[in-house]
């Protein structure tokens, strides 16, 4: 009867320990997984001027045909595609030369990039000593289409040491069934601490914001994120924020994409249609949600100059892949102002992603 | 979770009560040793396959849910023991293209990417069993070499990488496999015994080389009936990398037909 009661009890509590989920959850706040380069190139002792960049990389497949934000039919990239694009991107980052880089859809184990961890893999061939990783979706399994094991998030990347990294776990959507929900993507927030010489206060900040949402999911984003660098600026802290927000900026001339993003066999704003717009195309009822940022921050590219040139500050295209920038996501805030006429949107480099880097000058205050 | 606790409580509460030969029947639920089935006699479970004792030295089974999609047979023959040691060998054949097809596909339910073709694939295993009673434990041994056969080219892309089926599909990337393993049940009561075992997959010229499985199975049996219920703890390498899973509970319930 012992025996029994032992090979019970043993049972019992391996059940207790249970499986893993084949989805990971995140608390509210947790910690940023920290990486290290493989090298050790000796950063700048002294920092007068940042350069920072955000970029969406795309996990480097480039302007191929994915099925998730194209019209495409692609899932699985091959290695050789995957190191093309990821090659590419550093090029593009060793001839920019940012100090602190973001970036999003960052994959460090996904099948669709032959699970390579480009987080580290970018930090080896470029010059970054540091970085820092949230994810945003990690799954052992997402059934559909063949997806498969995935683990894309956020990161920032930096010349000098990160010494703490948090993942702010941003609001979930609301406008899935149960099952989707369970499977979809965990957005959040990554602000890290980087050691830059002279400030002992200095925090980078990473977000990609909700996409395809047709609640307030996206607004509710914005609103966490100023309430967290709010609380930075509060504490007498410093901060650059780097991302992509899938939200337009506000006065922009066009706001309703469903045309150009629709596929081949989608229609909208038909009498019958069905939905009426497509997910994630139709910015009209969010085009103030950037506001508050713009309010309470500052803005590598302020808004009268967007305004004042929209083409110019075009960040993203779903067309692929020969289509041509139509609209602004990614941004750059800080709580100190750039210096001003220093912002670039590299548009040349519409071969490496959806969207194309943004660079700007930050003067350190001392 | 109650469910459980329930279970585990009346498995307790009736087996406080048994005071019978622990000694049992071989040819009942014998699926994992060297034993067969007696003639005649049907074994099912809802996870377990179909097993029928077709003659004293031969026993198929079939996987017969699945059979539909991913035709399946195997068929164990006894040989002559050598002393107290019983001696068996199995020989099956498998034919999952159907049931990769169908998993490949765009939308829920896409387990593999549809932009890649499955080609026609056959599985051939040939294993040996090797079991030996010692009062009240049945000790098994078991060897099996699987080979995978395929008519075109099979993407890389294509593995499911999960635990327990990335190890069973992998022949038919690397073209053969190697599994090793051994089981021990102790018989508790007449009705009440306890599986545990471990298995080795090796995959010779894979760059993902093995994978480790054991499970235990705590089962309560009559002559007709078999619950079990237990654990599977697994440990591979992947194409990602190495990796442990546990999956708890596991649970079958089979029923038996004939002798």
């Amino acid at each position: 009867m012992n025996r029994i009661k032992m090979i019970v009890g043993l049972f019992v509590l391996l059940c207790l320990a249970g499986c893993d989920g084949l989805v990971t959850k995140f608390e509210s706040e947790e910690k940023g997984i920290l990486y290290k380069a493989d090298h050790s190139i000796d950063p700048p002792t002294s920092a007068d001027t940042l350069t920072v960049m955000t970029w969406n990389i795309r996990f480097g497949a480039r302007r191929l045909g994915w099925f998730g934000d194209a019209c495409g039919d692609r899932v699985i990239l091959s290695e050789d595609e995957v190191m093309l694009g990821l090659e590419g991107i550093a090029n593009k980052i060793w001839e920019l030369q940012p100090d602190i880089l973001f970036l999003e859809e960052v994959d460090v184990e996904s099948k669709r990039t032959g699970y390579i961890d480009q987080m580290q893999w970018l930090l080896d061939h470029t010059y970054f000593n540091y970085g820092a990783y949230a994810s945003m979706w990690q799954a052992q399994y997402v059934p559909s289409e063949g997806l498969g094991r995935i683990n894309t998030g956020n990161a920032i990347l930096s010349r000098w040491k990160i010494t703490d990294a948090k993942r702010i776990q941003l609001a979930l959507r609301s406008d899935q069934d149960a099952l989707t929900k369970y499977f979809y993507l965990r957005r959040n927030l990554l602000i890290a601490k980087i050691a830059i010489p002279g400030l002992d206060n200095f925090y980078g900040a990473c977000i990609h914001a909700e996409a395809f949402s047709t609640d307030d999911t996206k607004k509710k984003h914005v609103e966490q994120c100023v309430e967290e660098l709010t609380k930075i600026t509060d504490d007498d802290g410093l901060f650059i924020l780097g991302g992509d927000f899938n939200l337009l900026p506000p006065g922009s001339d066009s706001t309703d994409f469903c045309d150009e993003d629709g596929c081949s066999d989608e229609h909208f704003h038909g009498k019958n249609d069905d939905p009426l717009h497509k997910d994630g195309s139709n910015y009209t009822p969010e085009i103030t949600w950037l506001q508050p940022m713009y309010d309470n921050f500052s803005c590598a590219v302020p808004l009268a100059e967007f305004q004042s040139d929209q083409l110019h500050h075009f960040t993203h295209t779903t067309i692929h892949p020969d289509g041509y920038w139509n609209r602004t996501l990614d941004y750059l805030f800080a709580n100190v102002d750039f210096i001003a006429g220093s912002d670039s949107t590299h548009q040349e480099a519409i071969p490496l992603s959806d969207h194309c880097p943004v660079t700007a000058k930050w003067r350190v205050s001392k | 979770m109650r469910i459980i606790k329930l279970f585990t409580l009346l498995l307790l509460i009736w087996s406080a009560g048994q005071s019978e030969s622990t000694t049992a029947d071989e040819s009942l639920w014998a699926r994992e040793s060297a034993f067969l089935l007696q003639r005649g006699r049907i074994e099912k479970g809802v996870f377990q396959p179909l097993t029928y004792g077709f003659s004293e030295n031969l026993e198929f089974s079939t996987h017969a849910l699945a059979f539909f999609v991913m035709p399946n047979l195997t068929a164990k023959w006894s040989h002559q023991n050598v002393g107290d040691w019983y001696f068996a060998s199995t020989h099956g054949l498998i034919y999952p293209t159907p049931l990769l097809r169908l998993i490949s596909r765009e939308g829920t339910g896409g387990i593999i990417s549809p932009e890649f073709d499955i080609p026609h694939l056959f599985g051939i295993s040939n294993g040996i069993l090797v079991s030996r009673r010692f009062q009240s434990e049945l000790i098994t041994l078991k060897a099996a070499i699987d080979v995978g056969l395929k008519t075109g080219k099979l993407d890389e892309r294509t593995t499911i990488d999960l635990p327990l089926v990335y190890p069973r599909l992998q022949p038919f990337y690397t073209g053969c496999g190697l599994r090793f393993g051994f089981d021990i049940r102790h018989q508790f009561t007449s009705k009440i015994d306890v599986l545990t075992d471990a298995d080795w997959f090796v995959f010779p010229g894979s760059d993902e080389g093995f994978a480790w499985e054991h499970k235990t199975l705590v089962a309560y049996h009559s002559r007709r009936n078999r619950f079990s219920l237990g654990y599977k703890l697994v440990y591979g390498e992947y194409p990602f990398g190495k990796a442990w899973h546990l999956i708890a509970p596991i649970f079958d319930y089979q029923r038996a037909w004939g002798k």
